[in-house]
């Protein structure tokens, strides 16, 4: 990949997220990406519906083509996602926790979807809380061509690397150790 | 037909009683530096799993050892994910990891929940409880739960060996990360009874005797 070109990547986690996929592969999120310079989309789309009628490559790819100027790829899953996360210039991700921790403590723009479909409403509260920090963005399925505006104009704050003597110190103490 | 009443009340009186009075005064051991600390973990599948197998990355294992894992029934990922994270520990292994039935299973309709919360509490007594008898010697001195369901019924199982004075381990539950302003139920259920509850945002905080905000743990 040559050093100028900037890449969006979307990953919906283990399930599925059909109302994501949607959102990131339509015209206003599309000129949105155009706009901040954007030449590539990858996306994860895990059991989502995929609302192109996708070219079948293989089981696993289910495109890759430009569209509208885009180089696209879409492909269902992948053990991990780390080099993914790493070549991106912005990761737009489903609200779970797993996902938002990696992708922040990589140091990576992160766009937060809550998925209003789930039960599992707090996670619609972390990112939220998350945002409000200025960790990431935190934005519906609706607002996505947005809030890769502000992203990419924004600058983050830096999400804080893991210490584990806090978590020490908390048993350390209810032991007697200390 | 009066005594016998004034005999039953009597009884559950001593009971409720009792009751109160452990979980008023837990039974608390306290450890020096140079002991070590048997510790036992759930992991609750999923994101409690990863929550509670990164806490453990910052302790002490020569300290708290050995270790026992204790995962529900059907979670292999996490009997698997506990196993990793023991062979790339810079200290030497020690752990055993044993599973219990669940408490209530995904999507399991709530009215059967008392019959497999009941056959779950059996295992877990098993465990904590009869385990002391078999083996001869306690099931933990550290118990450490985050969460869901299952972790329940552990907690009745150390509950009724202090309501019995068997030793039991020290409870410490630390909510998830993602809880920001609500407790999931089984902090809720769990709460009163443990002897340190751990919630990592503010806004959970109700600065109890037990209750303790700490800036993230994961």
């Amino acid at each position: 990949m040559s050093s100028d070109s900037k890449c969006v990547f979307v990953t919906v986690g283990s399930t599925k997220f059909d109302a994501l996929v949607a959102a990131v592969l339509s015209n206003d999120v599309f000129e949105s990406l155009k706009k901040t310079g954007f030449d590539r989309l990858v996306i994860q789309c895990g059991n989502s519906k995929v609302p192109l009628s996708p070219r079948i490559w293989n089981d696993e790819i289910l495109l890759d083509t430009p569209i509208n100027g885009i180089s696209t790829s879409i492909w269902r899953f992948k053990k991990s996602l780390k080099d993914n996360y790493a070549a991106a210039d912005l990761v737009i991700g489903h609200a779970g926790s797993g996902t938002i921790i990696e992708v922040l403590r990589m140091g990576r723009k992160l766009i937060a979807v809550p998925n209003e479909t789930l039960l599992h409403n707090h996670q619609a509260e972390l990112a939220e809380a998350l945002d409000t920090s200025g960790y990431l963005i935190a934005s519906p399925v609706s607002d996505l061509a947005e809030a890769i505006q502000q992203a990419m104009s924004k600058d983050f704050e830096r999400f804080p690397e893991y210490d584990g003597s806090k978590f020490s110190r908390i048993l350390d103490e209810e032991m007697g150790f200390i | 037909m009066t005594t016998a009443l004034v005999y039953s009340a009597l009884v559950f009186a001593l009971f409720v009683l009792r009751a109160i009075y452990v979980i008023i005064f837990p039974p608390r051991k306290r450890f020096s530096s140079g002991q070590t600390c048997r510790l036992a973990i759930f992991l609750g599948s999923g994101g409690h799993t990863s929550e509670m197998l990164q806490m453990l990355q910052g302790l002490n294992f020569e300290r708290y050892e050995p270790r026992l894992y204790l995962v529900s029934q059907g979670d292999i990922l996490s009997a698997e994910k506990a196993a990793e994270f023991e062979s790339k520990s810079s200290f030497p292994p020690a752990f055993t990891i044993v599973t219990i039935p669940r408490a209530r299973k995904v999507l399991q309709p709530l009215w059967t929940t008392p019959w497999t919360t009941l056959i779950s509490l059996v295992s877990c007594l098993q465990e904590v409880s009869f385990g002391l008898v078999v083996r001869g010697k306690p099931f933990a001195d550290l118990l450490l739960l985050n969460g869901p369901g299952t972790c329940v019924p552990l907690f009745i199982a150390v509950f009724i060996n202090r309501f019995l004075g068997l030793p039991s381990p020290r409870v410490v539950y630390v909510e998830s990360f993602t809880r920001v302003k609500k407790l999931s139920l089984s902090a809720h259920l769990l709460r009163p009874f443990v002897d340190c509850f751990v919630v990592q945002w503010p806004g959970l905080h109700r600065g109890g005797r037990r209750d303790r905000y700490s800036d993230w743990l994961i």
